[in-house]
């Protein structure tokens, strides 16, 4: 399933509402952002494409019994510009991804984060963003406080 | 003879006139490929829709003391929703306000994989490719949902019995290096200020590139009688990257399961 379209929802909260790493098209009616849960398992396809990239795994639980999992990122544009390819993620790879469920509890998950076997570790677009916006605010706050202590000094 | 070399040289002379008139055009500041805004506080604000409401707010927030330990995503959703409260809503109409805010569910972007309309197209997200492809028009190209739209240069005028469309229909001119189009004939559809909006919209769009070419900004003012009663200024900012290039969007997936607000299913 696609996630949707530019959401109403989170067009109204954008006018609004840039939360850095929340999708931009629709999340809510599919995704339950207050949870997130944690899948294992065998990537069978990576699909680098629009309007949302999408994962297919197989999950193989304790019983030995395989379960296919569908996992859904951010459109292409989003991944690619914090590096992704369409080789980030191969087919064959162990990876274990954390994410936000569905509703209904389906085998479906929104990528928040994903571990590949050797450790190393895929994040959201965006993330990396809030880092240099926090930079930009700390320098905000030291030239104010440096400014802070002259003017003082001038009303005096 | 000397008719010809007469008529060469009227001929040279118009095409040196048109060569220094385009030399001359803002356009050339404008063509290629627009994306996401640069990593800034402001720029991560306006990457979808803000105000001047909401930026003065988040310039106070960020710039108060007491919320030097916050998160700048909470002072950013604190400002979006004082936007919302204080300068949104108190500009829709009761008709509006009906179903304000729409359900996500209910989007037809969502249900059926229908492109936006004209109010959420021009804001949207990552790519916008600006090209001039005639004397007369522009091409705007959106990345998201791979939509192109014709802004027409020559001042013509809207055909009185033309339908509305999704897209419109656009007339654009310069302001010294501002673009300005105004916009008519939409079809009625979702706002991205999450009402709907009538087909009575009307928007003047002006366009301005930051003197350092970084980035571009769109200062829209829209104005429909049937879902505000006033006029409302959004704004949205672009990053300069010739780098991209807009990619098929093409695998848009009906949903199988989703949940309406305030029910289970």
């Amino acid at each position: 399933m696609r996630l949707l379209s530019a959401s109403l929802a989170v067009s109204a909260t954008l006018l609004i509402c840039p939360r850095t790493a929340l999708p931009h098209h629709s999340f809510a009616p599919v995704y339950d952002d207050q949870k997130t849960i944690t899948v294992s398992g065998v990537v069978t396809q990576f699909r680098f494409v629009n309007p949302h990239a999408m994962m297919y795994m197989n999950v193989t639980d304790a019983s030995g019994k395989v379960t296919k999992w569908i996992v859904e990122f951010a459109g292409r544009l989003n991944l690619s510009n914090v590096g992704w390819t369409e080789q980030s993620i191969k087919a064959g790879e162990n990876v274990t991804v954390t994410g936000n469920p569905t509703h209904t509890g389906s085998e479906r998950i929104y990528f928040k984060k994903l571990v590949r076997a050797d450790g190393t570790v895929l994040l959201p677009a965006g993330s990396q963003d809030l880092d240099a916006l926090e930079q930009e605010r700390r320098q905000r706050a030291q030239q104010r406080n440096q400014s802070q202590p002259a003017t003082q000094q001038q009303k005096k | 003879m000397k008719k010809l070399s007469r008529i060469v040289l009227l001929l040279t002379g118009a095409m040196s006139l048109c060569a220094s008139a385009q030399a001359q055009s803002p356009i050339k500041k404008f063509q290629g490929m627009w994306s996401d805004p640069p990593a800034t506080i402001l720029g991560r604000f306006c990457a979808s829709q803000c105000t001047d409401v909401g930026i003065e707010r988040l310039n106070a927030l960020v710039d108060d003391p007491a919320n030097d330990s916050r998160p700048i995503s909470a002072l950013q959703t604190d400002a979006a929703n004082y936007s919302t409260e204080k300068y949104l809503r108190p500009r829709l109409t009761d008709a509006a306000l009906k179903n304000y805010p729409l359900d996500p569910a209910d989007d037809p972007s969502f249900l059926r994989c229908e492109p936006y309309g004209f109010a959420r197209q021009i804001i949207s997200r990552h790519q916008l490719e600006i090209r001039q492809v005639a004397n007369d028009r522009l091409d705007f190209h959106y990345g998201e949902w791979d939509i192109h739209r014709t802004i027409y240069l020559d001042g013509r005028k809207r055909p009185a019995d033309a339908p509305s469309t999704m897209m419109g229909f656009s007339v654009g001119h310069w302001e010294g290096e501002t673009l300005v189009i105004e916009a008519s004939g939409i079809r009625a559809n979702i706002a991205p200020w999450g009402t709907l909006h009538s087909d009575q919209i009307h928007v003047v769009e002006r366009y301005t590139r930051s003197t350092d070419g970084k980035t571009l900004t769109l200062s829209a003012t829209i104005e429909d009688p049937w879902s505000l009663r006033q006029p409302l200024v959004i704004k949205h900012i672009w990053g300069w990257r010739p780098d991209q290039t807009i990619a098929a969007y093409d695998q848009c997936e009906i949903p199988k399961e989703f949940k309406k607000r305030g029910t289970n299913q």
